[in-house]
């Protein structure tokens, strides 16, 4: 994979096509928000109920994964999360994206996917240590004998890695069988991959979200 | 392929960010605001039961209070009633005595009166007999029939004395 250009830097830190997408991103999910909570109805406009329901529906989603007031304790998280990668792995779809170099799918570069895994992991161990304490939370990682203890370590490691991998795998590979095709055969095929790229990137943020619930849930269960 | 430390940690402040954007403005009144509706929801759901059972047991009491009311005006009506009935009998029995004074009374004066009529009857008869009498006697009494009165007359006081 070649390196992505640096289009500029703001105090040292290099922003490439991949940052400014994200911007770009953060800005339409603002948006969006903005222009449906902006004035909350007792009875919902379209734009609120639809806001409404999708927000519903993820609460609903993550409370079947880890019960109702894990969900709302985690809620805005995973569903940032959700959204964010959502939108991230959509934006590749649009015409135009990767052709320019300021209009990148963020997590078709394995730097995003990382930090969001990387974010994952760390709210996952924040979420168990909260619940239990550092001791009682570290004394899991014994269980159910000490001899368990550098592969509990190893398997809680492997979680980002697998997440990260499969996100940025999942959503570079879709990009690059558009690209292979494409260059095959110019028309119509492309699209219909592009239709299947709509349910992957869908189906890729569902998973993310979805294994970093069960992992919060998990280090927030009890030891049994 | 290789990480980009900046990407990485462009990510996480732009994560933050939106995080923190999302939380401040987005995701949280929702549910706040779909608690709210929910807890409205509920609560207009139990005023309404609330409300309900209220209106049944007031309507339960007006029930009572009108049958009550019935019964008293049934009270009412049959005392008004009884009071007529005992009003019109006490009527009835004093004018029957009354009737009955005011009966004898007229007894008693057509007794007089009878009495008065019979009286100047008697004396009018007697009247009229001494007339008659005197008349007969003024022509039919001779010194024969004198003679023999005034002989029947002394023989019959000569018995008394």
């Amino acid at each position: 994979m070649e390196e992505a250009e640096v289009l500029f830097s703001i105090g040292g830190l290099e922003v490439t096509g991949h940052v400014t997408t994200m911007w770009a991103i953060m800005v339409v999910l603002v948006l969006i928000f903005f222009l449906a909570t902006r004035k909350m109805e007792k009875v919902p406009g379209r734009f609120q109920c639809a806001a409404e329901y999708t927000v519903e529906g993820l609460l609903n989603y993550f409370s079947g994964i880890m019960g109702r007031e894990q969900a709302r304790r985690y809620f805005i998280l995973l569903c940032t999360l959700f959204l964010f990668i959502l939108f991230s792995n959509w934006s590749g779809i649009l015409p135009l994206a990767g052709q320019f170099e300021g209009f990148k799918a963020p997590t078709s570069t394995l730097s995003v996917p990382v930090a969001l895994a990387l974010i994952a992991f760390f709210s996952t161990q924040y979420a168990g240590i909260r619940e239990h304490g550092v001791v009682r939370y570290l004394k899991k990682f014994c269980s159910p004998i000490i001899l368990m203890l550098p592969l509990n370590i190893i398997e809680e490691l492997v979680r980002p890695l697998s997440l990260s991998l499969r996100l940025f795998g999942n959503i570079f590979g879709e990009e690059m069988v558009v690209v292979v095709l494409f260059s095959l055969v110019p028309y119509f095929v492309p699209s219909l991959m592009q239709m299947l790229g709509l349910l992957f990137g869908f189906i890729q943020a569902v998973v993310f979200t979805t294994l970093t619930a069960i992992y919060i849930s998990s280090a927030t269960a009890e030891a049994h | 392929m290789s990480i980009n430390l900046s990407t990485v940690i462009w990510s996480f402040l732009n994560f933050f960010l939106i995080l923190f954007v999302l939380y401040k403005f987005g995701l949280n009144p929702v549910l706040n605001f779909l608690d709210n509706r929910s807890e409205g929801i509920a609560k207009d759901i139990s005023d309404a039961e609330d409300s309900r059972n209220e209106a049944t047991a007031l309507l339960q009491e007006y029930q009572e209070k009108i049958a009550g009311a019935r019964e008293e005006a049934q009270d009412i009506i049959a005392k008004a009633n009884k009071m007529a009935e005992d009003e019109r009998a006490a009527l009835l029995a004093q004018t029957r005595d009354e009737t009955a004074v005011m009966l004898e009374k007229a007894r008693q004066e057509i007794r007089l009166e009878r009495d008065l009529a019979l009286k100047d009857l008697r004396q009018e008869v007697s009247t009229l007999a001494i007339m008659g009498a005197e008349k007969i006697l003024r022509r039919n009494i001779n010194a024969e029939d004198n003679m023999k009165m005034i002989d029947d007359f002394l023989s019959e006081a000569g018995e008394i004395h």
